[in-house]
């Protein structure tokens, strides 16, 4: 099951690549909220506790609640919700994607031979950190970073998973606390941003050159 | 009451500073809780105690101690140059920044102990968050365009870091699979069971953190946020950053390096962070040459150091031990050098080079300790700076790295000349702009006396060598593997 969830979040980074509206990348950051989540809760079924019970719960309600509709709020604000049009839609980035994932599974496979992970977990964990990092190298709109981030951040607890790390679970909600002030505080940033430079685009961000 | 000093008191600070109106307030309060942090410190390093318990995740050990010094030292430097620097921004539109001021301070200090004293590395990664997020309203206290950028960009980049301090964390749990177990993923047992440690994981996690921490540190590739932030902070923050900020980060990364001493990938380690110190030393002297803007020059100074803290850490043996050096020596002129910064941008009204012209007819003083301090992180005799390069070099040749020699060397030579290009052209050029009639007799005050104190407090330091200093940092040298 756990395998499902995780190639399910990979078929959501083949959705990142073929879309460039900012609700698309909202909704897509609610499924792999979800995801997570589940994979966080069919982990630790085997071994029930209530903590492990208060992380998936933590993750949802940050993940999949907090961080997208807080995101949700600042596209209305800002009125963002035209999506990303500096960028037309161009085959070449779900080709990037396509290769990024093919990549993540060879790499975790050959991981597989020199230590105990599991290979499917572990690879989809690699494609969304990588896949993240490319939606960042990609888009232009400040917005569409931090869907990158929050992707690479998703990518991330997957590598927990994938790994077999056991995290004292007061670390794991002291995380989620740590990710959500950070989004928020991005979030102010790009609200003051956006008076500054009504692109909201990363190619504005040049004044600080030498 | 170490503990109530360490933690409780600047946790009550920042909540006390939050709620009050009252600016003067809020001023003691900091200086009260800094003092009583640095006594605190101070009284960690010399009797070498840990006031919390054996079982806790907290502890301060020689490396904490020689840290927590250094980031309240600063901390009640930037202190008493505050309030002079707060009162001089009049108008409505910093009321708000001003209001944010001292409790954002105080929580950098308690994030900053934190980060410090903690020594499970999974908890020292969410720790290490809070710094970065008592630090923006600080560096975007100007709210300007420049410095909302300079925000993001560093927001951004640290963040980015610290994904990848997370993956190393995460590699070296892999490495201790079956050896240590995740309750157990603390400093002291990582390190006692790091012979026992998957080699490859640590290799793997060593790059990771290293790469990692580079955004916070300030190390080349990873240093553009940094400067950014450095360059646009205010003053008192800016010296904070490069006095305390770094450091913290580089402690983190020397908790990581204990365990990696212990192991066979000790030698790959130190040829990674060797490749990092030059490669930065390399691009300080590429940017000390371009850059106009005397702010950005002073953050590039500070990846020049950064990299050679580095070098020391990965030469290793009395190399080592002048990293050590560097880092406290730096701290003390880096606060120096910013509040001049300060004092040049309030009369000169600019952060460019170019226009400011007779820095010593105009600013008498504050041209003169700027002067002074230039001449301490070039690392002139007889201040700090040169005794710990000096120790440098004498690991550099002991070691037989002739290469990594011959490199640094070129490189401060280079540095030296880029640095001294700029701040003589801005205290000797002749002045173009008319002299105002208030500003032509510069008084002393507060700020140039902490800069001629912090430069001055690094020679009997450097020269007589005190025990209860080189015990401690003798400890922290054993704990990474060198015995002098």
């Amino acid at each position: 099951m756990i395998n499902v969830l995780t190639i399910l979040f990979c078929l959501t980074l083949i959705y990142l690549a073929v879309t460039t509206r900012l609700s698309a990348y909202v909704l897509i950051l609610v499924l792999q909220g979800t995801l997570v989540a589940g994979v966080h809760t069919l982990e630790f079924f085997r071994d029930f506790a209530w903590p492990h019970l208060a992380v998936a719960a933590g993750v949802l309600l940050v993940r999949t609640v907090l961080i997208p509709s807080y995101i949700a709020k600042i596209i209305r604000d800002l009125d963002m919700r035209h999506g990303d049009r500096t960028r037309r839609y161009r085959p070449g980035f779900l080709i990037q994607m396509a290769a990024v994932v093919i990549g993540a599974f060879v790499v975790s496979h050959e991981l597989s031979t020199m230590a105990p992970v599991d290979i499917i977990p572990l690879g989809a964990a690699i494609a969304g950190m990588a896949a993240g990092g490319l939606l960042i190298v990609r888009r232009r709109l400040l917005l569409a970073h931090i869907v990158g981030f929050l992707i690479i951040e998703n990518g991330l607890f997957l590598l927990g998973i994938g790994v077999r790390a056991e995290m004292p679970w007061i670390i794991e909600l002291a995380g989620l606390l740590d990710l959500f002030v950070l989004v928020f505080l991005m979030g102010i940033a790009i609200n003051h941003l956006k008076s500054h430079f009504p692109e909201g685009e990363s190619d504005t961000l040049t004044g600080l050159r030498e | 009451m170490t503990t109530f000093a360490l933690l409780v008191l600047p946790l009550l600070a920042t909540l006390g500073a939050a709620c009050s109106r009252s600016t003067r307030l809020n001023q003691r309060v900091t200086l009260l809780a800094g003092i009583a942090h640095l006594i605190t410190s101070l009284y960690c390093l010399v009797t070498r105690s840990n006031p919390f318990p054996a079982q806790w995740w907290l502890a301060v050990d020689p490396l904490a101690a020689f840290f927590l010094t250094i980031l309240s030292h600063t901390f009640v430097l930037v202190t008493l140059y505050s309030p002079g620097f707060l009162q001089r921004m009049e108008g409505p539109e910093y009321d708000r920044a001003k209001r944010i001021f001292y409790p954002a301070l105080n929580f950098y200090l308690l994030a900053n102990t934190l980060v410090l004293v903690v020594q499970q590395f999974a908890l020292l990664w969410v720790v290490l968050e809070l710094t970065t997020f008592g630090l923006v309203p600080l560096i975007y206290f100007y709210r300007t365009k420049e410095s909302l950028e300079a925000v993001w960009k560093y927001l951004f980049l640290v963040s980015i870091g610290l994904v990848f301090l997370f993956v190393g964390i995460l590699f070296l749990s892999l490495s201790a699979r079956g050896v240590v177990g995740y309750s157990a993923f603390v400093v002291n047992r990582m390190t006692e069971a790091a012979p026992q440690l998957n080699p490859l994981w640590v290799k793997a996690a060593f790059v990771f953190v290293l790469v990692g921490l580079s955004a916070k540190i300030g190390l080349a590739p990873m240093h553009p946020g940094d400067i950014d932030a450095t360059s646009n902070a205010p003053a008192p923050v800016a010296a904070l950053m490069a006095g305390s900020l770094r450091s913290t980060a580089i402690a983190v990364l020397l908790r990581f390096y204990q365990v990696v001493a212990q192991t066979e990938v000790q030698p790959f380690a130190q040829r990674l962070l060797i490749f990092g110190g030059i490669l930065s030393l390399a691009i300080a002297a590429i940017y000390l040459w371009r850059s106009r803007n005397y702010k950005r020059l002073l953050a590039y100074s500070s990846v020049e150091h950064v990299g050679i803290i580095a070098l020391g850490v990965g030469i290793g043996g009395v190399a080592l031990l002048g990293a050590l050096l560097h880092l406290l020596f730096n701290s003390f002129g880096k606060a120096g050098l910013f509040f001049m910064a300060g004092n040049i941008h309030r009369t000169y009204g600019s952060r460019e080079i170019e226009p400011i012209t007779g820095l010593a007819r105009r600013l008498p003083w504050s041209g003169f300790v700027w002067a002074l301090a230039f001449f301490y992180i070039a690392g002139t005799p007889p201040f700090g700076i040169f005794f710990s390069e000096l120790l440098l070099l004498k690991g550099m040749i002991h070691g037989a790295n002739w290469l990594a020699l011959a490199l640094f060397l070129v490189l401060l030579m280079v540095i030296f000349i880029g640095l001294s290009r700029a701040v003589l052209r801005m205290l000797q050029t002749p002045g173009v702009l008319p002299q105002k009639s208030d500003e032509s007799s510069e008084r002393f005050n507060v700020s140039h006396a902490l800069g001629l104190y912090a430069m001055a407090a690094s020679v009997p330091l450097a020269l007589f060598q005190p025990a209860a200093l080189f015990d401690s940092l003798n400890a922290i040298l054993a704990s990474c593997g060198v015995k002098l």
